[in-house]
């Protein structure tokens, strides 16, 4: 099973780490919840679901950890019954991407902490430019949300790098 | 800071040509105390090597060839040992010209002497 990407310069990088750690889910997003990237997911609105409270949870994580430790947690783990989810930021020159993944017992935390890190560089070394973008809650916020699910599930077209018509990341 | 697995791993760093051990988690990869020389990762050696571990116990289990005793990895520049006991794993990383017999045996009684 292939990574679906709404920006190319993911897809290598997104690709490779869930090959590496074998994880079952893996979502890349933007901290505002718009999907860059997703492996596992068959359906849309599951993605936007999972996005949603991942956003959630990475935003509630991090001010609690600016309440507890003075900066935001890094990376937040939580073991359930037979899968684990992972949840970690990695900085880009495009701002800051939010990795969502779940595994079970075919990987492990400390392997899916290791491929983190391999991803976490990649997305740094690959990312364009970062290109202007206006409020994270503007006016087209939801078409971009849309827009992104679109090209996922194969409804519309990837833009190209550094297009003008590609999904913004938040100011 | 010494904790209760200091001593276990210093037996073994001990052995001539031995250049790092670690004790990890077995199911989460996770290292609960490593003694290596700079520059090798103990947390990325950990956790492929403790699931390495586990596959092969796995592996062996299916086999119906009952649970692995000892396991050895041969790489071109040194050795990658493992023995393993109630969800932990010992790794050791040697050199080549390490004397495998002696390491195998202080692994297996430090394995005995953990807490």
């Amino acid at each position: 099973m292939r990574a679906r990407v709404a920006e190319a310069w993911v897809e290598a990088p997104l690709q490779r780490f869930v090959d590496d750690a074998r994880v079952q889910f893996a979502l890349l997003l933007h901290p505002s919840g718009q999907v860059l990237g997703q492996f596992g997911f068959t359906r849309a609105v599951d993605v936007m679901a999972a996005c949603a409270l991942g956003a959630a949870i990475h935003a509630s994580a991090g001010e609690l950890g600016k309440e507890l430790d003075g900066h935001p947690f890094r990376e937040l783990y939580h073991a359930g019954r037979d899968r684990q989810v992972f949840i970690a930021e990695a900085p880009t020159a495009r701002g800051a991407l939010v990795l969502l993944t779940a595994f079970d017992a075919e990987s492990s935390l400390g392997l899916v902490q290791v491929y983190f890190r391999e991803l976490r560089d990649a997305l740094r070394d690959a990312a364009p430019p970062p290109v202007e973008s206006g409020p994270a809650l503007d006016v087209n916020f939801e078409q971009d949300l849309n827009r992104s699910l679109a090209v996922l599930f194969g409804r519309a077209q990837s833009p190209a790098p550094g297009d003008a018509g590609a999904p913004r990341p938040p100011a | 800071m010494s904790t209760p697995y200091t001593d276990v791993l210093s037996a073994v760093t001990r052995q001539r040509g031995v250049l790092g051990c670690i004790l990890v988690s077995e199911a989460d990869g996770i290292i609960v105390e490593a003694n290596v020389q700079v520059g090798i990762e103990a947390g990325v050696a950990g956790a492929l090597v403790a699931s390495l571990y586990r596959r092969a116990r796995l592996g062996t289990d299916a086999a119906g060839l009952a649970t692995v005793g000892f396991l050895q990895l041969e790489a071109e520049q040194g050795h990658v040992c493992a023995v393993g006991r109630d969800g932990l794993v010992l790794a050791t990383l040697a050199e080549p010209k390490a004397h495998i017999g002696l390491i195998r045996s202080a692994m297996l009684h430090a394995m005995e002497a953990l807490p």
